[in-house]
């Protein structure tokens, strides 16, 4: 390929050129491939460009050619072949044009290469990665008709004979998720039973995926696609599925520790990050040692969330994991300098120490008996001492701390709750289906209140006394702001106040060695995490602040990245490429039936209320697999990786991206071929209403033995084989109303060779051709007519349908037409109805023509200089056109002009040759 | 045009025999009657010829085209389009029927030929002043009254002289010239 230097050499104004002149053929049809291999064979370089990932276009998916009926792929393949093996050709399949400058004899052209990720020279086609990929999509090769894996071919003689990974880039889930966790792929091997498999994938992100599944946020159920057609996902409720469903059937296979490096890497902290450091590197093989200061590991998941939202034995065993993969805790063992640690022989530090101190509310009398902070009051409960509080208990605060608080308090026995906040229902930050869960639960929540005095006679608490607030302007963090309401002060009495205002990290913490913010928190680099101290890192909350679990998780696995770089003495800094986010527009959702989210079933009210054990009761595996099925599969591919397991010659690379790269070329032959009307514009005919009225092309894929039935002609209702069909013409071609004036040109032929199939297919079968006139113009097509009436027995009627009526019981479809022959009104039932679409110009001709300041015809097509003397001539020099770009063609004027316009290009390409 | 009349009558028999096509392709919503290549599919979306074998809009089309012009513009069928238009929805070659039987009635009426029914339900409203006196009875009165409405319409016969005399002199014209 003409890389980015030549280019650089070319644009020299002098013509030193010592290259072999070349042409670029954009579009890989028969026409584009009959141009490519004349030009070829005159010596010239050819760059055969292609936007889908096989050469050989509609030929390809035709069945039989007219008026000889030969097989289709038998005249294609050897020309496939033909054209791959010439050394003079090079192949740009997968590829589009990107923009073209200069002039004949000196275009230079940008053009994309899609990825593939698959190797091209590697795969050798044996189709291993197909039956183990869990991604079906409707297959266009096969016009929607079957389904084809994520990971395909479009036919068997496909050209480069390499698979192709349709991937789209980051589902919104996982490109939304902190720790990136493969959302879809799990999701998608659920639906096929791979729970295994599906944890895996889980655990490659995170060591908490029973953990996760309970407390999570789920930042990407927010921005699910599906929750654009009715409900998002629950993707959190489905992760703890896989969870419960490995405990639950004790599926677990021993975890074998993998500790093949010799770097020691200290953790400070057992929290959330920590641990998911310390995971992530014990799976890349470093020996790693997390220290604690608290008598158990688990930080905040173990000390301020309740139990009836984190059962223990849950948390227990997924520490215990990552225990069995070789990672030691020293827990009762705070770290005084993080410096020392590195003095002892730690390679690497990784801090993760939280926000453990509780913020103060600012008022006096914090100190005073009855008054506890919320993180406090939560870790005395879940740590088993005893807490007394009083009958009536306020919480202030609207966070998920506040929120356990109260609801911990209901199940200490407190008769009344009440949570109060500053800003109002939309603004509170807790889990909003918490909030729902406490309510039901009996607490009550005043909003828009603020407490401005502790009231506490004679040391003792009596109560609070509140102003109400109204929100005003936003603030720095984008939320309004609450003000006040002069005037509006109550005094609520109150036995036991609990302060859930948020924590802060410990200003004599041990992170202060590393330079931090005035709030205590670590200035790391916001990609590596590195802190001011080489080879220490820093993470979690000591970092962000009070955040949520999961950004915990997410920035201890990305420290992990960052710590084995370091230590390998890899580059790093640089934020990684950024994957293309898939957008909205870019999902299917045409076939997607309605269906609700599920819902978790939850532990009685009454009961919920008197003890810790767990309210959400989990997914069944019915529900769970139902829950999975709604996926929309934003990305098509969903990076499982099964493919890359099943691949015995390591042709996938996940890893490649997009390549761009500047040919310079003499010539540019546009050979781009057509597209089908789309006949949905017709709805009286009831295509895509009823299911069996079908197009040509789709007819053509069902009598194709390696179409989606492998050659069977059935109805696609029931299967069955029509005894009777009819096709009608002239739909989407000369049709005025529809903006197509003029004939398609092949339609008439193709369908008589269609109902000639349908006879041969079916010879009992009654076959009848509505029509108003039949064109058959060329060399042997009268004949062929003839044939099909007399030896094939094909009716032909004269008179165009006027609609399509469906019956809903048999499905079986009447047709309504004048036979204009005797006059007569008919209503003839058939089995199947075929509609033969007019052509048009195919999709992007318009962008191409704009990088050629090229001017298309009114109808869309290319305009050619003259249609008698120059009929593949552009208007631009050196620009030339075969095929059905210019106007509707059959195959051999296809070819005819696909010689042509390389006659016209080697024109161009020998005057270079000379001047050299 | 390669629709022809089908008996081979006389020598002139693939040429129109008037030019009665030009004349309706002349008026506006005519324009395109000669673009028609006779492909049926008006009569088989007529709602019309759905009903009676008699009204056939192809064959009135093809009538016109082979210049059949007396024929055409004596006969009660151009007058028996409802102008509900599918025809024009869905024909491909943009001929507008109801158009074209328009300019037909037009021209027919010009030249006299209104079919009777037509013209007494004219003259009836411009007896009575409404199409249904002859049908308010006894009965409907009865039920009026019953129904605790007056039976008495007063219908306002003023009016209705007023405008004859404004548009059509003292007596109302025999067979109007209006549509």
């Amino acid at each position: 390929m003409t890389t980015e230097e030549t280019s650089k050499q070319n644009s020299s104004a002098g013509q030193t050129e010592s290259k072999v002149p070349a042409a670029l053929v954009v579009g890989g049809g028969v026409a584009g491939m009959q141009a490519a291999l004349d030009i070829a064979s005159q010596g010239f370089k050819v760059y055969l460009l292609e936007q889908s990932p096989s050469i050989g276009g509609r030929m390809a998916m035709i069945d039989k050619t007219f008026p000889t009926l030969d097989c289709s792929a038998c005249i294609l393949t050897p020309r496939l072949s033909e054209t791959s093996r010439n050394p003079n050709i090079e192949l740009l399949t997968y590829s589009e044009v990107k923009s073209i400058t200069g002039e004949a004899g000196d275009f230079r052209v940008r053009i994309r290469r899609k990825a593939r990720y698959v190797n091209e020279k590697k795969c050798s086609a044996c189709a291993e990665c197909v039956p183990v990929c869990p991604v079906e999509v409707p297959n266009d090769f096969d016009q929607g008709l079957g389904f084809r894996k994520a990971i395909y071919s479009p036919f068997p003689q496909s050209t480069p004979n390499a698979y192709t990974i349709d991937k789209k880039g980051e589902p919104p889930c996982r490109a939304t998720c902190p720790a990136h966790v493969n959302a879809q792929g799990f999701v998608t091997l659920m639906k096929h039973g791979k729970y295994d498999e599906a944890l895996e994938i889980v655990r490659d992100a995170i060591p908490f995926p029973g953990v996760l599944g309970r407390v999570c946020i789920s930042f990407c159920e927010a921005e699910c696609e599906r929750g654009t057609l009715d409900d998002s996902m629950s993707i959190r409720n489905l992760h703890r599925f896989l969870a419960d469903y490995e405990r639950e059937n004790n599926l677990a296979k021993p975890v074998v520790p993998k500790i093949d490096k010799k770097e020691r890497v200290a953790v400070v902290g057992a929290g959330p990050a920590g641990i998911s450091c310390a995971y992530q590197l014990a799976r890349k093989g470093y020996p790693v040692t997390v220290f604690e200061a608290k008598p158990e590991a688990g930080g905040l998941l173990r000390y301020a969330i309740p139990e009836y939202r984190l059962p223990r034995n849950i948390l227990d065993e997924e520490i215990q994991r990552v225990v069995d993969l070789g990672v030691k805790i020293k827990v009762n063992t705070p770290v005084k300098s993080v410096r020392d640690l590195l003095a002892k022989g730690f390679k690497a530090v990784f801090v993760g120490t939280g926000a453990s101190v509780s913020n103060k509310i600012g008022l006096p009398g914090e100190e005073i008996v009855g008054v506890i902070h919320s993180v406090e009051f939560l870790e005395k409960v879940n740590t088993g001492q005893d807490v007394k509080i009083g009958e009536k208990v306020a919480v202030i605060g609207g966070g998920d701390a506040a929120i356990d608080a109260a609801r911990v308090a209901v199940r200490l026995g407190a008769s009344d709750v009440t949570v109060i906040y500053r800003r109002s229902n939309i603004e509170i930050p807790a889990i909003p289906s918490e909030v729902e869960d406490a309510k039901s639960e009996g607490v009550k929540f005043m909003m828009l209140t603020n407490p401005i005095e502790i009231l506490s006679p004679r040391g003792v608490l009596t109560g609070i006394r509140c102003v109400r607030m109204r929100l005003g302007e936003p603030d720095h963090s984008g939320r309004s702001r609450p003000v006040p309401i002069v005037g509006s002060e109550f005094t609520m009495a109150v036995n036991t106040l609990i302060l859930g205002v948020g924590q802060s990290a410990n200003p004599r913490g041990v992170q202060t060695e590393c330079d931090c913010t005035e709030y205590a928190t670590v200035k790391a680099d916001p990609v590596t995490l590195q802190t001011s101290i080489p080879g220490v890192f820093a993470g979690g909350d000591v970092v962000l602040g009070p955040l949520t679990v999961v950004k915990a998780v997410g920035q201890g696995r990305q420290a992990a990245d960052s710590i084995d770089m370091y230590l390998r003495g890899i580059p790093f800094g640089h934020s990684p490429p950024e994957r293309h986010r898939v957008q909205s527009y870019e999902v299917d959702k045409r076939r997607v039936l309605p269906a609700k989210r599920a819902i978790m079933a939850k532990q009685g009210i009454r009961s919920r209320k008197s003890d810790f054990s767990e309210v959400e009761l989990g997914f069944s595996e019915e529900t769970a697999h139902s829950e999975a099925e709604r996926c929309l599969g934003c990305a098509v591919c969903c990076d499982c990786n099964q493919c890359v397991k099943a691949c015995q010659r390591g042709a996938i690379d996940q890893s490649m991206t997009d390549e761009s790269a500047e040919l310079s070329v003499g010539a540019i032959i546009i050979a781009t071929g057509y597209r089908l009307f789309d006949i949905t514009a017709y709805p009286q005919l009831g295509y895509g209403r009823y299911s069996n009225v079908i197009h040509a092309m789709e007819y053509e894929r069902l009598i194709n033995a390696s179409g989606p039935t492998k050659g069977h002609l059935i109805r696609l209702s029931d299967g069955r084989i029509p005894e009777s069909m009819g096709f009608i013409q002239c739909v989407g071609a000369r049709d005025v109303s529809k903006d197509v004036p003029y004939c398609s040109r092949v339609c008439c032929m193709y369908a008589i060779k269609n109902a000639v199939m349908a006879r041969e297919h079916n010879p009992d079968a009654d076959v009848t051709i509505y029509y108003a006139d039949i064109r058959a113009f060329g060399k042997g097509f009268e004949q062929f007519y003839d044939m099909a009436q007399t030896r094939f027995g094909v009716k032909f009627v004269r008179g165009r349908v006027a609609e399509v009526a469906e019956d809903k019981h048999t499905h079986n479809l009447t047709v309504r037409y004048e036979d204009t022959e005797t006059g007569t009104l008919h209503d003839v039932e058939h089995e199947m109805i075929v509609i033969s679409p007019g052509i048009q110009p195919p999709e992007g001709l318009d962008d191409l023509a704009v990088e050629l300041g090229m001017d298309l015809a009114a109808d869309g097509y290319v305009d050619v200089a003259d249609q008698i003397v120059t009929p593949v001539d552009t208007k631009i020099a050196g620009v030339f056109v075969c095929g059905c770009a210019d106007a509707p063609k059959d195959i051999p004027d296809s070819v005819s002009a696909g010689s042509a316009a390389a006659m016209r290009a080697t024109i161009i390409l020998n005057n270079m040759r000379k001047k050299v | 045009m390669s629709e022809t009349a089908h008996e081979p009558r006389n020598k002139i028999a693939h040429e129109p025999k008037s030019t009665f096509s030009q004349e309706i392709a002349a008026q506006p919503g005519g324009e395109y009657i000669r673009k028609c290549i006779q492909c049926g599919l008006c009569t088989a979306s007529c709602m019309v010829a759905n009903y009676t074998d008699k009204y056939r809009p192809r064959k009135m089309v093809q009538k016109i085209l082979i210049g059949e012009r007396e024929e055409v513009l004596s006969s009660e069928l151009p007058w028996l389009c409802m102008t509900c238009r599918l025809c024009e929805e869905r024909c491909q070659e943009g001929v507008s029927l109801a158009e074209i039987f328009h300019v037909v009635r037009d021209i027919a009426a010009r030249e006299g030929h209104i079919p009777k029914v037509f013209k007494d339900t004219v003259n009836l409203v411009m007896k009575d002043g409404w199409l249904l006196k002859g049908s308010y009875t006894d009965f409907e009165q009865d039920d009026r009254t019953s129904l605790g409405l007056d039976p008495d319409l007063n219908w306002n016969e003023e009016f209705m002289k007023k405008v004859k005399a404004r548009y059509f002199g003292k007596e109302p014209v025999e067979g109007g010239e209006q549509e």
